[in-house]
């Protein structure tokens, strides 16, 4: 029993080492990535995902804004549509997110998520839209408060801080939990460092770092190591390549193009 | 044996046809391999028999234009997106919408640590 506190103690220990400013994205950076499902090694190119990086000037001042979309290819379209939108307004510095959006149109099935960030009284204003005939404006809204706690962040605004992190300090087995709200929902996502690994991409080949990635109580990634992330190995941390498992097969995210990098 | 493996070959035919016209229509390949394999087969048995043939060369035709059109679609289907106006549009409404919750935001909020 002792030995097994003291390994849980020396596991949260080893962590990614403390965020440092941000020196792995600027504004304008584009990833275009190719979205395939996998069965028994057949790889079909279904959707196409962008993330972008843009400035958004405010009256207080400048915010980034990280988009996240993903769309199904023509093929696709008539079979099963999707038209996913994610954003978050973040500090540029520490990737803080101050307003995230989701609106997602996945084969008839549409959802909207809005949370407003709320620093000074450490709360999260949620509001999640579905489809409903019952109310004349078809829609269906539920508001709610969640409480905001140290590193809780949305979808995309984790993926982009996971990039700030000074990982080439860590060890290999080192693991970090990150709090996401998702749903409207607090989940538990960790990252464990896997290897460090060089992999052949459509930017060239590049040596990157080999991440798992788990989530707690979430029914959409399924298997514990078997959602895998690479990010390249120097100050960009691109995220070029993602395994991942779900209900319904494996699927993988290429990446097919970058531009605006920082480094 | 002949009926099991003419019946096995005829199958695997219609699933690799259905899936070649389908988007996922690489994995066609498997089933239109094991039409081929079953419907030879079942062509060689029935031959050896001197019986009828007619339902085994159905099978294979549909094998040979399932594999023809999977091939085709491999070599020339490019991976284009659709119709993006929509998302274009909503984006921009959201845009719209954020800027205005965000013009209330001060300027001290964004050094602010919890």
């Amino acid at each position: 029993m002792k030995n097994l506190l003291f390994t849980l103690l020396l596991l949260l220990s080893i962590s990614f080492g403390f965020s440092q400013n941000n020196n792995a994205f600027t504004f304008g950076e584009n990833l275009t990535f190719s979205a395939s499902y996998n069965m028994s090694g057949i790889l079909t190119d279904v959707a196409e995902v962008k993330m972008q990086t843009s400035k958004m000037n405010t009256k207080s001042g400048t915010l980034m804004h990280l988009k996240c979309t993903a769309a199904t290819y023509t093929s696709f379209d008539s079979y099963f549509k999707i038209r996913d939108l994610y954003e978050s307004y973040v500090n540029p510095k520490n990737i803080k997110p101050y307003l995230y959006h989701r609106e997602i149109d996945e084969g008839g099935h549409y959802k909207y998520e809005k949370y407003k960030y709320n620093y000074k009284t450490k709360s999260v204003d949620v509001l999640l839209r579905k489809k409903s005939t019952n109310f004349t404006n078809g829609y269906w809204d539920q508001n709610k408060s969640v409480k905001l706690n140290y590193n809780t962040r949305d979808l995309v605004s984790t993926i982009y801080y996971l990039r700030t992190l000074d990982i080439k300090k860590a060890p290999i087995g080192a693991s970090d939990t990150f709090t996401v709200l998702f749903d409207g929902k607090e989940t538990k996502c960790s990252f464990k460092l896997l290897a460090k690994e060089a992999i052949k991409t459509a930017i060239g080949k590049k040596e990157c770092y080999k991440l798992a990635i788990n989530v707690s109580g979430s029914n959409v990634l399924k298997g514990s190591n078997s959602n895998l992330i690479w990010l390249t190995a120097d100050e960009n941390k691109i995220p070029v390549y993602a395994k991942f498992k779900i209900a319904v097969g494996n699927g993988e995210l290429k990446i097919k193009s970058a531009t605006g990098l920082k480094n | 044996m002949k009926k099991i493996v003419t019946i096995l070959g005829f199958s695997f035919a219609v699933i690799a046809t259905l899936l070649a016209v389908l988007p996922l229509f690489k994995f066609a390949f498997i089933p239109a391999i094991l039409a081929l394999i079953f419907s030879i087969l079942a062509f060689l048995k029935a031959r050896k028999d001197n019986s009828s043939t007619q339902f085994i060369q159905l099978g294979l035709l549909l094998t040979i234009i399932s594999l023809v059109l999977c091939t085709y679609k491999s070599i020339f289907s490019k991976s284009e997106l659709g119709d993006m106006q929509q998302l274009e549009k909503r984006e921009e409404t959201i845009k719209e919408e954020a800027i205005e919750e965000l013009n209330d935001i001060d300027i001290e909020d964004l050094d602010l640590d919890l």
